[in-house]
Parts: C-alpha cells; structure tokens; sequence
C-alpha cells in the first residue's frame, strides 16, 4: 500500500517523463500488431485501423493510466487547473474582461474593508483593551444624556467606585514651550496621575506621574516620543531637567513610548502634565470638562460597573439637589465611544460596495453564459468522449476559482491604490482611518469574497453544462440551447438596473446634501479671512496684561498692509456648541436647572465686521465696554426670535449663568445677523456675544479681514505677534475656508467613495445590458433578416432593440425607486436639507439609468440594424 | 458501464499476467497479450490497451518490474519480469483462486440440481 502510495506521489510529479515513456510503450505496441495483420494479408491502412481497434481507445487508455499513476485527486485538480488556465488563456478578451469587472467589485469592497477594519474592528493599541471604559454622568434636563465630569464629580467617583483598577480624567489644553526660541505651542492633556497605568503603558524613558503629583504646586511633564526627539534630539539626559513651559518650569520625569496615542481621536498630544495644573478648577463642581477612563477590575462587567457608578451617582443626587448632572452614568467599551459615530457611515459605504459586488457578479454570470453557451458543442463533445457531468461542472468551477483568483489579486492591487487615493480625504474626520491597510484580515476578507462570489457566479453556468445534452447539442445548433436562459440572463440585468439605481439614488442624496451645506450661508463671510490662535506664556500675564497685549496685537495687526480689520472672538462660528451658557430672562424668572441655555462667544469690538456678520439693529460692542461701564450684550436674530418673538430684544435684559456666584443683568445693545456655531444642520443657533473687557478670558482667536489672498499677510502678522512677545506662539492658522473644513472633511470621504462607486456601478450594468443585447441581436440574425427582407427599415429595425433595452431598464426602475427610498431612509443621518423620497433625485437618478440604457443599447441596435439579409438568410 | 466489466475483470486480469510473467520470463506488453489471447483460445476477447492498466497496477504494488530493451523486430519496447514479491503473490493468489473457483463451482452444481 505504502508502496503504491509513495509511486503515486512520485508519479504525480514526474508527470511528462512517464507520459512520453507510454506513448512510446503504445507506438511500438501499435506497430506490433499492425505487422502482425499485415503478415495475415491485410493491406497497410486496414491494419492500421484494426490495431487500433484490437487495443482499445489509445486516448482512454493514456488518460486512464495517467490518472492510476497519480494521486487522483491532486492530479485530476493540478491536470483541471492547467486545463482552466489554457482555456483561459485562449480566450484573453473574455479572462480580461471578467477579471477586471471582478476586480473593481472587490477592489472597492476590499479597500472599504480595510477602513473598516482599521476604524472599528482593531482594538485599542493597548493592554487588555476590552476592560477600558469610556465613563460619564448623565445630565438630566431634557432627555438625559451624557456629559463631561467637573473635577468635584471626577474625584467623588473616582474615590467611591469598587469596579475599576483605575479611573482617570483627561482634558487636552494648548501649551507653548519656551524653553528656547523659537516659542511653540503644542497640544498638551491635563491627566490624572493613573492615566498611564489606566492605559496599562510603560513610559519609554522614565516614569508616569505619581499620586502626590496630584497635588498644587508641583509641575512635571511627559513629554511625547515625538517632541523628545524633534525638540530635544533623544537626549536622554533630559529626565529630571526642567523645561519652561507656559513660562513655568515643569521637571520631565518621563517620555511615553513613540506611537503612544490617546486619546485616538485628538490630533497627536505632545506632553502630559497632572491635573495639579487645574487647580483653579478643582473645586468648581460645575466646571465640566473632563474626560473619562477607566479600566475595569478582572472579572467585572461593564454592567456591573454601571450599576455600581449609578448608585454613587444617585448618592451625589441627594447630596446636591441643584446639581443636574448626576442623573446616572455611562459606561461604555472605549472603542465604542471612540468609533461610534463613523461605524454607520462605513457599514453604508458596506453595503455600497456589497451591491457594487452583486452588480459586477451579475455581469461575470452574463459573461460565463454567453461563453460556455458558445463552448455548448465543446461540453458536449466531452459527454459524448466519456466525460461525466461532475468532471464537467468541476471544470466550470475550477474555471470559475481562477477568475475569481485573477479577479482578487487585480482587486488587492485596486484597493491599494483606492486606499492610497482616498484616505487624504478623510483627514481626521474619521479617527483611526488613516491607519487603514491590506492586512491579513483583510486579505482574508478579500479571499473569502472571491470564493464566495466565485462560487455564486459559477453556479448558474455550473447547471447549463451540467445540462447539457449530448447528442441535441451536437445535432442542434449552439443557439438554441440557450433559448431557456435568456430569460435568467435578463432578470440578471434588471437586477443590476435595480442595484444600480439604489447605487445612484444614495450618491446623488449625499451629494446634493454636500451641495446644501457648502452653499449655505454661514452667516459670515468665509472669503478673505485668516484666523489663528495665539499661545502666550500664560505665567507672565496677569488679566490686565493680557488683555492690553490684546489690544496692542490688534493695533499692530490693523496696521499691516493688505489687512482691513482686525479682532478676536472665542469660539469662532462652525465650530460646535463649545460654550453654552444658561441665562435667566430679567421679565421671567425661573429656577436654575428651568433656565434656558444657548450659545456665547467672547468678541472684542469690530469683531463681527471683521467676520462678516452683519449688524441688523442697535449698536456693536466699543471700546467703552470695559469692566467699569454698564455690562452689555449682543445676540443673534434667532436669539431675538427665540427669546422675544413679539417684543423688541434691544434693551432688554438677561442675567447670563447658573447664579452662583450672581453675575450682573447686562443689557442687550445689538443684533447681528446668525452665524453659524454648529458644523452641521440647517437651522441657526440663538447665540448671545460678550464683549471681552467685560468677561476676560484668556485671548481669542485672531481673526483678520484682508483685501488680499489671506495667506498673505500671515509672514506680516507672525512678525507683529513677535514683536510683542517673542515667547509668544502662533498657532491653527486657517482660512474662511478651512473653517468648515471638517465636516466637509467627512462628507468629502463618503461622497467619493459613493460616487464611485455609482460611476462604477453603471459601467458594469451599461456593460451588462450591452452583453444581453449583443447577444439578442446576434441570435436573432435570422430574424432580423426576415424583417429586413419583408421591408422593415432601419428605424423599426433600431426599435426593435432599443424597446428591449427599454423594457428591461424600467423593470429594473420600477423595482429599484421602492428599494431606492428605502435605503434613502438608511442614509438620513447623513443628510442636510434633502430628504430621501426627493422627487428630483429620483428622476435624476432614473434619467441617468435610461440614458445608459440607450447607450449600451446603440452599437448592438446599430449592428442589428446593418444586418444583411441575404448573409443573415444563407447562414441560417 | 464499461467502467463495471473491467472492475470484475481486473483482479483476474492480473492473475494471468502475472502468471504469464511467471511462466514465460520477461516480456513486452504486446507479448502479454498475445500469451493472453492463445492461453485463452480466443475464449476472452480484451482491449489490449487494459493489459497497460494491469502492469501499472502490479508495478505500483512492486509485483512486476520493468526495464527497456529491444523487441525481436529491434523495436524500443519496455520488458517486464516478475519480482520475488510477485511470485509469493501469484502463490497466494493463485491458491485462493482454485479455492474460490471449486467454491463457485459446488456451489453451481448445487443450483443447477433443482
């Protein structure tokens, strides 16, 4: 057995030598018995014959003893594999066709797999990532929902909790380093000691923090792998060396380890330092701007944990019955935070290729249809030589798995290039996606795609050959064996339309969307605008310095040529509800968790001619504003319309704040017009405007009105701020334009991918419908011919196939509107000022489907139409 | 359905070429079939070509070895010869098939007594 075995094994190998050996062993086996009947009188050509017949079929006996001298399975697979790739081989136009149809459907459903897989399905680059929590109290005014911790709130948790190993607070802060010139600012957290051990990460060089680095007064940093080597050139010498940052000397104990990034959505964190320098916010409960981790202990759930945070928070309920923020907790994985709201987006782009996927299937069926109809007399032939039905349908399959492989492979290599193209356009809309790769996960994806689609294509022309009939096939004509499958390769088609629609429909809804929100007004104007914050070494600047350094830096930046205004405002329009405020209306008082809360920013006079803004009634900010004078206001129309729908808002008064401590009733002076705070949504925002002598806060963001490009007069302004201050740090600098950037940003990603993947879907059913119709007018010759014959003329004879295509392209509409407004629904999150049944978007999308319906229809129509008849008549 | 005779036929198929290799020495395959034809009087008509599939099968299992020569018209031809396994075999074989076939024929006598 053994024996056998091991001969078979080797025999499967040296396949061609032993070949040759036996055709030589039949020749001279041959030759034999032809003399043997010629010396019994036959002449040459009988004899010939005879031996031939006395030994049996020569070719089955070659095929027979080939497949006893191999192993069988291997040897049938490796023999079926070369047979299907000389097949392949011979027919170049159709391997390329289906292999490049292949691979655009997994190419696009590759590289969305991999964006996928690096935005939600990798797990956080830490230890034991599953225990890490993000942790949050809930607010209860309204529906209750998540919010940021006060330090008073992060410290009653952290010290009552009993599920996690560690609870840590994070919140990032612009810093400037001068320790030497030039000043930079740099992103910078403000953490609990743990939030390394949290995190389970072991600085690279040094230590974390310790617990009483907690404590007021001390100032040690961790500097970023990055900054250490960028700022410092890897000293290692510098742990224990003191570093002036915000003009305070802070000692570097420790530098995190080079790609250390948390958390995974803030833009890259250059230093950590302890919450010891927020001391100025410990004790306000309602100060809250914390972030939340925490790692749970082995063995407790998230559940659990919850349940536990919940009864503290219900204990801190009672214990300040004015605090609105303790409503319960949130305890949720970190990935699911971090992830959340980018895994709808990319499950739509999903199902998007999902569909591109089918589509392309669809045309590879028509394609192996239309082939193996033609190869009809070959399957049959076969049959007829001895070939069973499975050696037949395993030739199919086997045929099927190397397109299917020739198809990945193209697709891989599509997919690098999509990836390589389209990540820049995400930026960091989308965290963790530029870490999008081909690796063996998705290289898995991609393999199991193709099996799966290769199997699901091979399966429609796995029946036809298996079906065929020997002897009608070699009696009959090819062609009319395929009658039957004409009307399946049809329904493919109408799918395809169907697919393709819902395709199109989706691009064209996010698309418009995109159009609605770069063409809405903002409320300011985005042209001509630069904008950028500064960091001064805040140690040295007391309120009163800061805000003269202010007004000397606005000075000296209205005197640069090209600059027509200069201001500061805190936060800027499009940039998020970042600072909202309660305020009590002076006619109607109420409680303080009933008060109403809207949008404020910090501006300083000229502030909204500077933007843009206009001003609709009362009077801007002066420079008489100042702490002395009377405390005023200025807010939005939709404030006015919101708060005072039937009175006139100017000189009306409101009390901003929570009432502890009281701040003054200020007067509202001005009405402008609505800028936009938040990035999204259609609707303006009341919003209500300080004038920043009255509630100094820091210094805003600059922002520069110019008669030039704005980029410009950047070098001039940088040179203005230096001459103040050469410590002083200049930092965001951004256009008008880039304001809205990062929603755009977002959208952008999504609308190329849909787009193309709209673009593509139509080449594949225009290129599906064309195969259909080609092979119509090339069945119906004979028909068409007659019709010729009798007087049709061209036109009917054009008619004829565009109303074929026409029937099929409607079918494919009238399924695809239904699903088409189904999905639409999927994707309204994701859309502005548009909903998914828009008539116009249907009718676009249907529009654009018919006309690459007449398309695809116009060279088999016109081929049909030049039919000859006589030609047509004779070869039939 | 040719496939089904050549199955009951193999294993008999093999005896008598292995026996012929046995009785006559080395030999061509064109041989074996002409020994084969003149033992069986004509009685058992066989493609040659399945003599092939006999010599493969007692190769691989090392009963027969084979080794290129010269046939009486100078023609290449390959010469099998029994091995020493083979000869044990046919021993073998050829014992249980006598007991099979007096088995068979009792057996038949015994139907046809009815």
């Amino acid at each position: 057995m053994l024996r056998a075995a091991l001969s078979r094994i080797l025999g499967t190998f040296r396949r061609r030598r032993l070949d040759e050996e036996f055709d030589d062993e039949v020749r001279s086996h041959l030759e034999m018995l032809e003399e043997r009947f010629i010396a019994r009188g036959m002449d040459p050509g009988e004899a010939f014959h005879a031996a031939r017949r006395e030994f049996g079929g020569v070719t089955q006996v070659k095929q027979d003893l080939r497949e006893r001298r191999a192993l069988p399975a291997i040897s049938m697979l490796v023999e079926d594999v070369r047979h299907a790739f000389r097949q392949l081989g011979k027919a170049k136009g159709f391997t390329a066709s289906v292999a490049l149809t292949l691979a655009l459907g997994i190419g696009a459903s590759t590289a969305v797999f991999a964006v996928l897989n690096a935005v939600v399905l990798r797990p956080l680059p830490f230890a034991e990532p599953d225990r890490l929590m993000a942790f949050r109290s809930m607010d209860r005014r309204g529906t209750p929902r998540p919010t940021q911790l006060s330090y008073p709130d992060f410290f009653d948790f952290r010290k009552q909790n009993r599920v996690f190993e560690h609870l840590a607070c994070y919140r990032d802060a612009g810093f400037t380093l001068t320790d030497s010139l030039p000043a930079i600012q740099v992103i910078g957290e403000i953490v609990s000691w743990d939030l390394f051990p949290t995190l389970g990460v072991q600085p690279e060089l040094g230590r974390g923090f310790l617990p009483e680095e907690e404590k007021p007064g001390t100032h040690v940093v961790v500097l970023s792998h990055a900054l250490w080597k960028s700022r410092f050139a890897g000293d290692k010498g510098i742990l224990g060396r003191a570093i002036r940052i915000n003009g305070i000397l802070f000692t570097v104990v420790g530098v995190a380890p080079a790609g250390f990034q948390f958390p995974a959505d803030a833009p890259a964190v250059e230093l950590w330092v302890t919450l010891s320098e927020d001391v100025t916010a410990s004790d306000q409960r309602g100060g809250r701007m914390l972030e939340a981790i925490g790692r749970l202990k082995p063995g407790v759930s998230a559940e659990q944990a919850q349940a536990q945070m919940d009864l503290v928070a219900g204990a801190l309920a009672q214990q300040y019955p004015g605090n609105k923020n303790y409503a319960g907790t949130l305890v949720l994985p970190e990935l699911e935070r971090l992830t959340g709201s980018s895994v709808k987006p990319l499950l739509i782009l999903l199902g998007a290729v999902a569909m591109l996927l089918l589509i392309a299937c669809a045309n590879v069926v028509n394609l192996l249809l239309a082939r193996n109809t033609e190869r009809g007399r070959e399957f049959a032939l076969r049959t007829a030589l001895g070939a069973s039905r499975p050696a037949i349908v395993r030739q199919v399959l086997i045929e099927s798995l190397a397109l299917g492989l020739l198809g990945t492979a193209g697709g891989v290599l599509l997919a690098l290039g999509a990836l390589n193209a389209v990540l820049p356009l995400a930026g960091e809309s989308i965290p963790r996606v530029s870490q999008a790769s081909i690796d063996g996960r998705v290289l898995a994806f991609s393999i199991v795609m193709a099996v799966l689609t290769s199997v699901l294509f091979s399966l429609a022309p796995a029946f036809q050959a298996a079906g065929a009939d020997p002897a009608g096939a070699l009696k009959e004509s090819a062609r009319s064996i395929a009658r039957g499958h004409d009307r399946f390769r049809s329904a493919l088609v109408v799918v395809q339309i169907t697919l393709g629609l819902v395709l199109l429909v989706g691009a064209e809804l996010l698309m418009a969307s995109f159009l609605h929100l770069v063409q809405r007004d903002p409320g300011f104007r985005a042209d001509h605008l630069l904008t950028f914050d500064i960091g001064l070494p805040e140690a040295q600047y007391n309120v009163a310095r800061q805000t003269a350094f202010c007004d000397r830096l606005i000075e000296q930046l209205r005197a640069i040529p090209g600059v027509r205004a200069a201001a500061t405002g805190r936060p800027l329009p499009l940039q998020g509800h970042q600072m909202r405020i309660a305020f009590d209306i002076e006619e109607r008082p109420a409680a303080v968790p009933d008060r109403p809360r809207s949008d404020t920013a910090i501006v300083t006079p000229g502030y909204f001619g500077a933007m843009g803004i206009p001003l609709l009634k009362g009077r801007d900010f002066s420079e008489g504003d100042d702490a002395g004078a009377p405390p005023v206001l200025v807010v939005n129309q939709a404030f006015a319309r919101k708060y005072f729908p039937a009175e006139d808002v100017i000189g009306k008064r409101i009390q901003p704040g929570a009432g502890q401590p009281p701040t003054p009733m200020r007067e509202i002076v001005g009405v402008v017009g609505d800028a936009k705070q938040a990035e999204l949504g259609a609707d303006s925002d009341p919003i209500y405007y300080f004038p920043y002598k009255q509630l100094p806060w820091g210094i805003g963001t600059i922002v520069l009105r110019t008669a030039v490009p704005p980029l410009e007069v950047e070098s001039a302004a940088r040179a203005a701020l230096a001459s103040l201050d050469r410590q002083a740090a200049m930092h965001q600098i951004r256009t008008g334009e880039d304001l809205s950037a990062r929603v755009i940003a977002r959208m952008q990603f999504l609308i190329v991918l849909m787009g193309s993947f709209a673009a593509v879907a139509l080449l594949l059913t225009g290129a599906g419908l064309y195969g259909v119709l080609s092979y119509a007018v090339a069945r119906r010759r004979g028909e068409i011919g007659v019709r010729i014959a009798l007087g049709a003329g061209r036109k009917e004879v054009l008619g004829l196939v565009f109303r074929q295509a026409m029937q099929l392209v409607a079918a494919g509409l009238i399924l695809g509107l239904a699903s088409a407004v189904a999905v639409g629904r999927l994707l309204e999150t994701t859309m502005f000022g548009i909903r998914p049944g828009d008539p116009v978007i249907l009718v676009g999308a249907c529009c654009v489907l018919v006309i690459t319906g007449m398309a695809a229809a116009y060279v088999p129509a016109a081929r049909a139409a030049s039919v000859d008849p006589m030609q047509a008549l004779r070869s039939e | 359905m040719t496939k089904d005779r050549s199955e009951v036929l193999q294993g008999t198929l093999d005896l008598m070429v292995l026996k012929t290799l046995d009785a006559l020495g080395p030999l061509h395959g064109y041989g074996i079939a002409r020994r084969i034809e003149q033992l069986s009087e004509e009685m058992l008509r066989l493609n040659e070509g399945t003599v092939y599939a006999s010599l493969l099968r007692l190769t691989q299992k090392g009963w027969i070895r084979s080794e290129w020569g010269a046939s009486e018209n100078n023609r290449k031809a390959r010469f099998y010869s029994i091995t020493k396994a083979g000869r044990k075999q046919l021993a073998r074989e050829a014992e249980s098939w006598e007991r099979i076939s007096s088995v068979i024929g009792r057996v038949l006598r015994l139907e046809s007594q009815h």
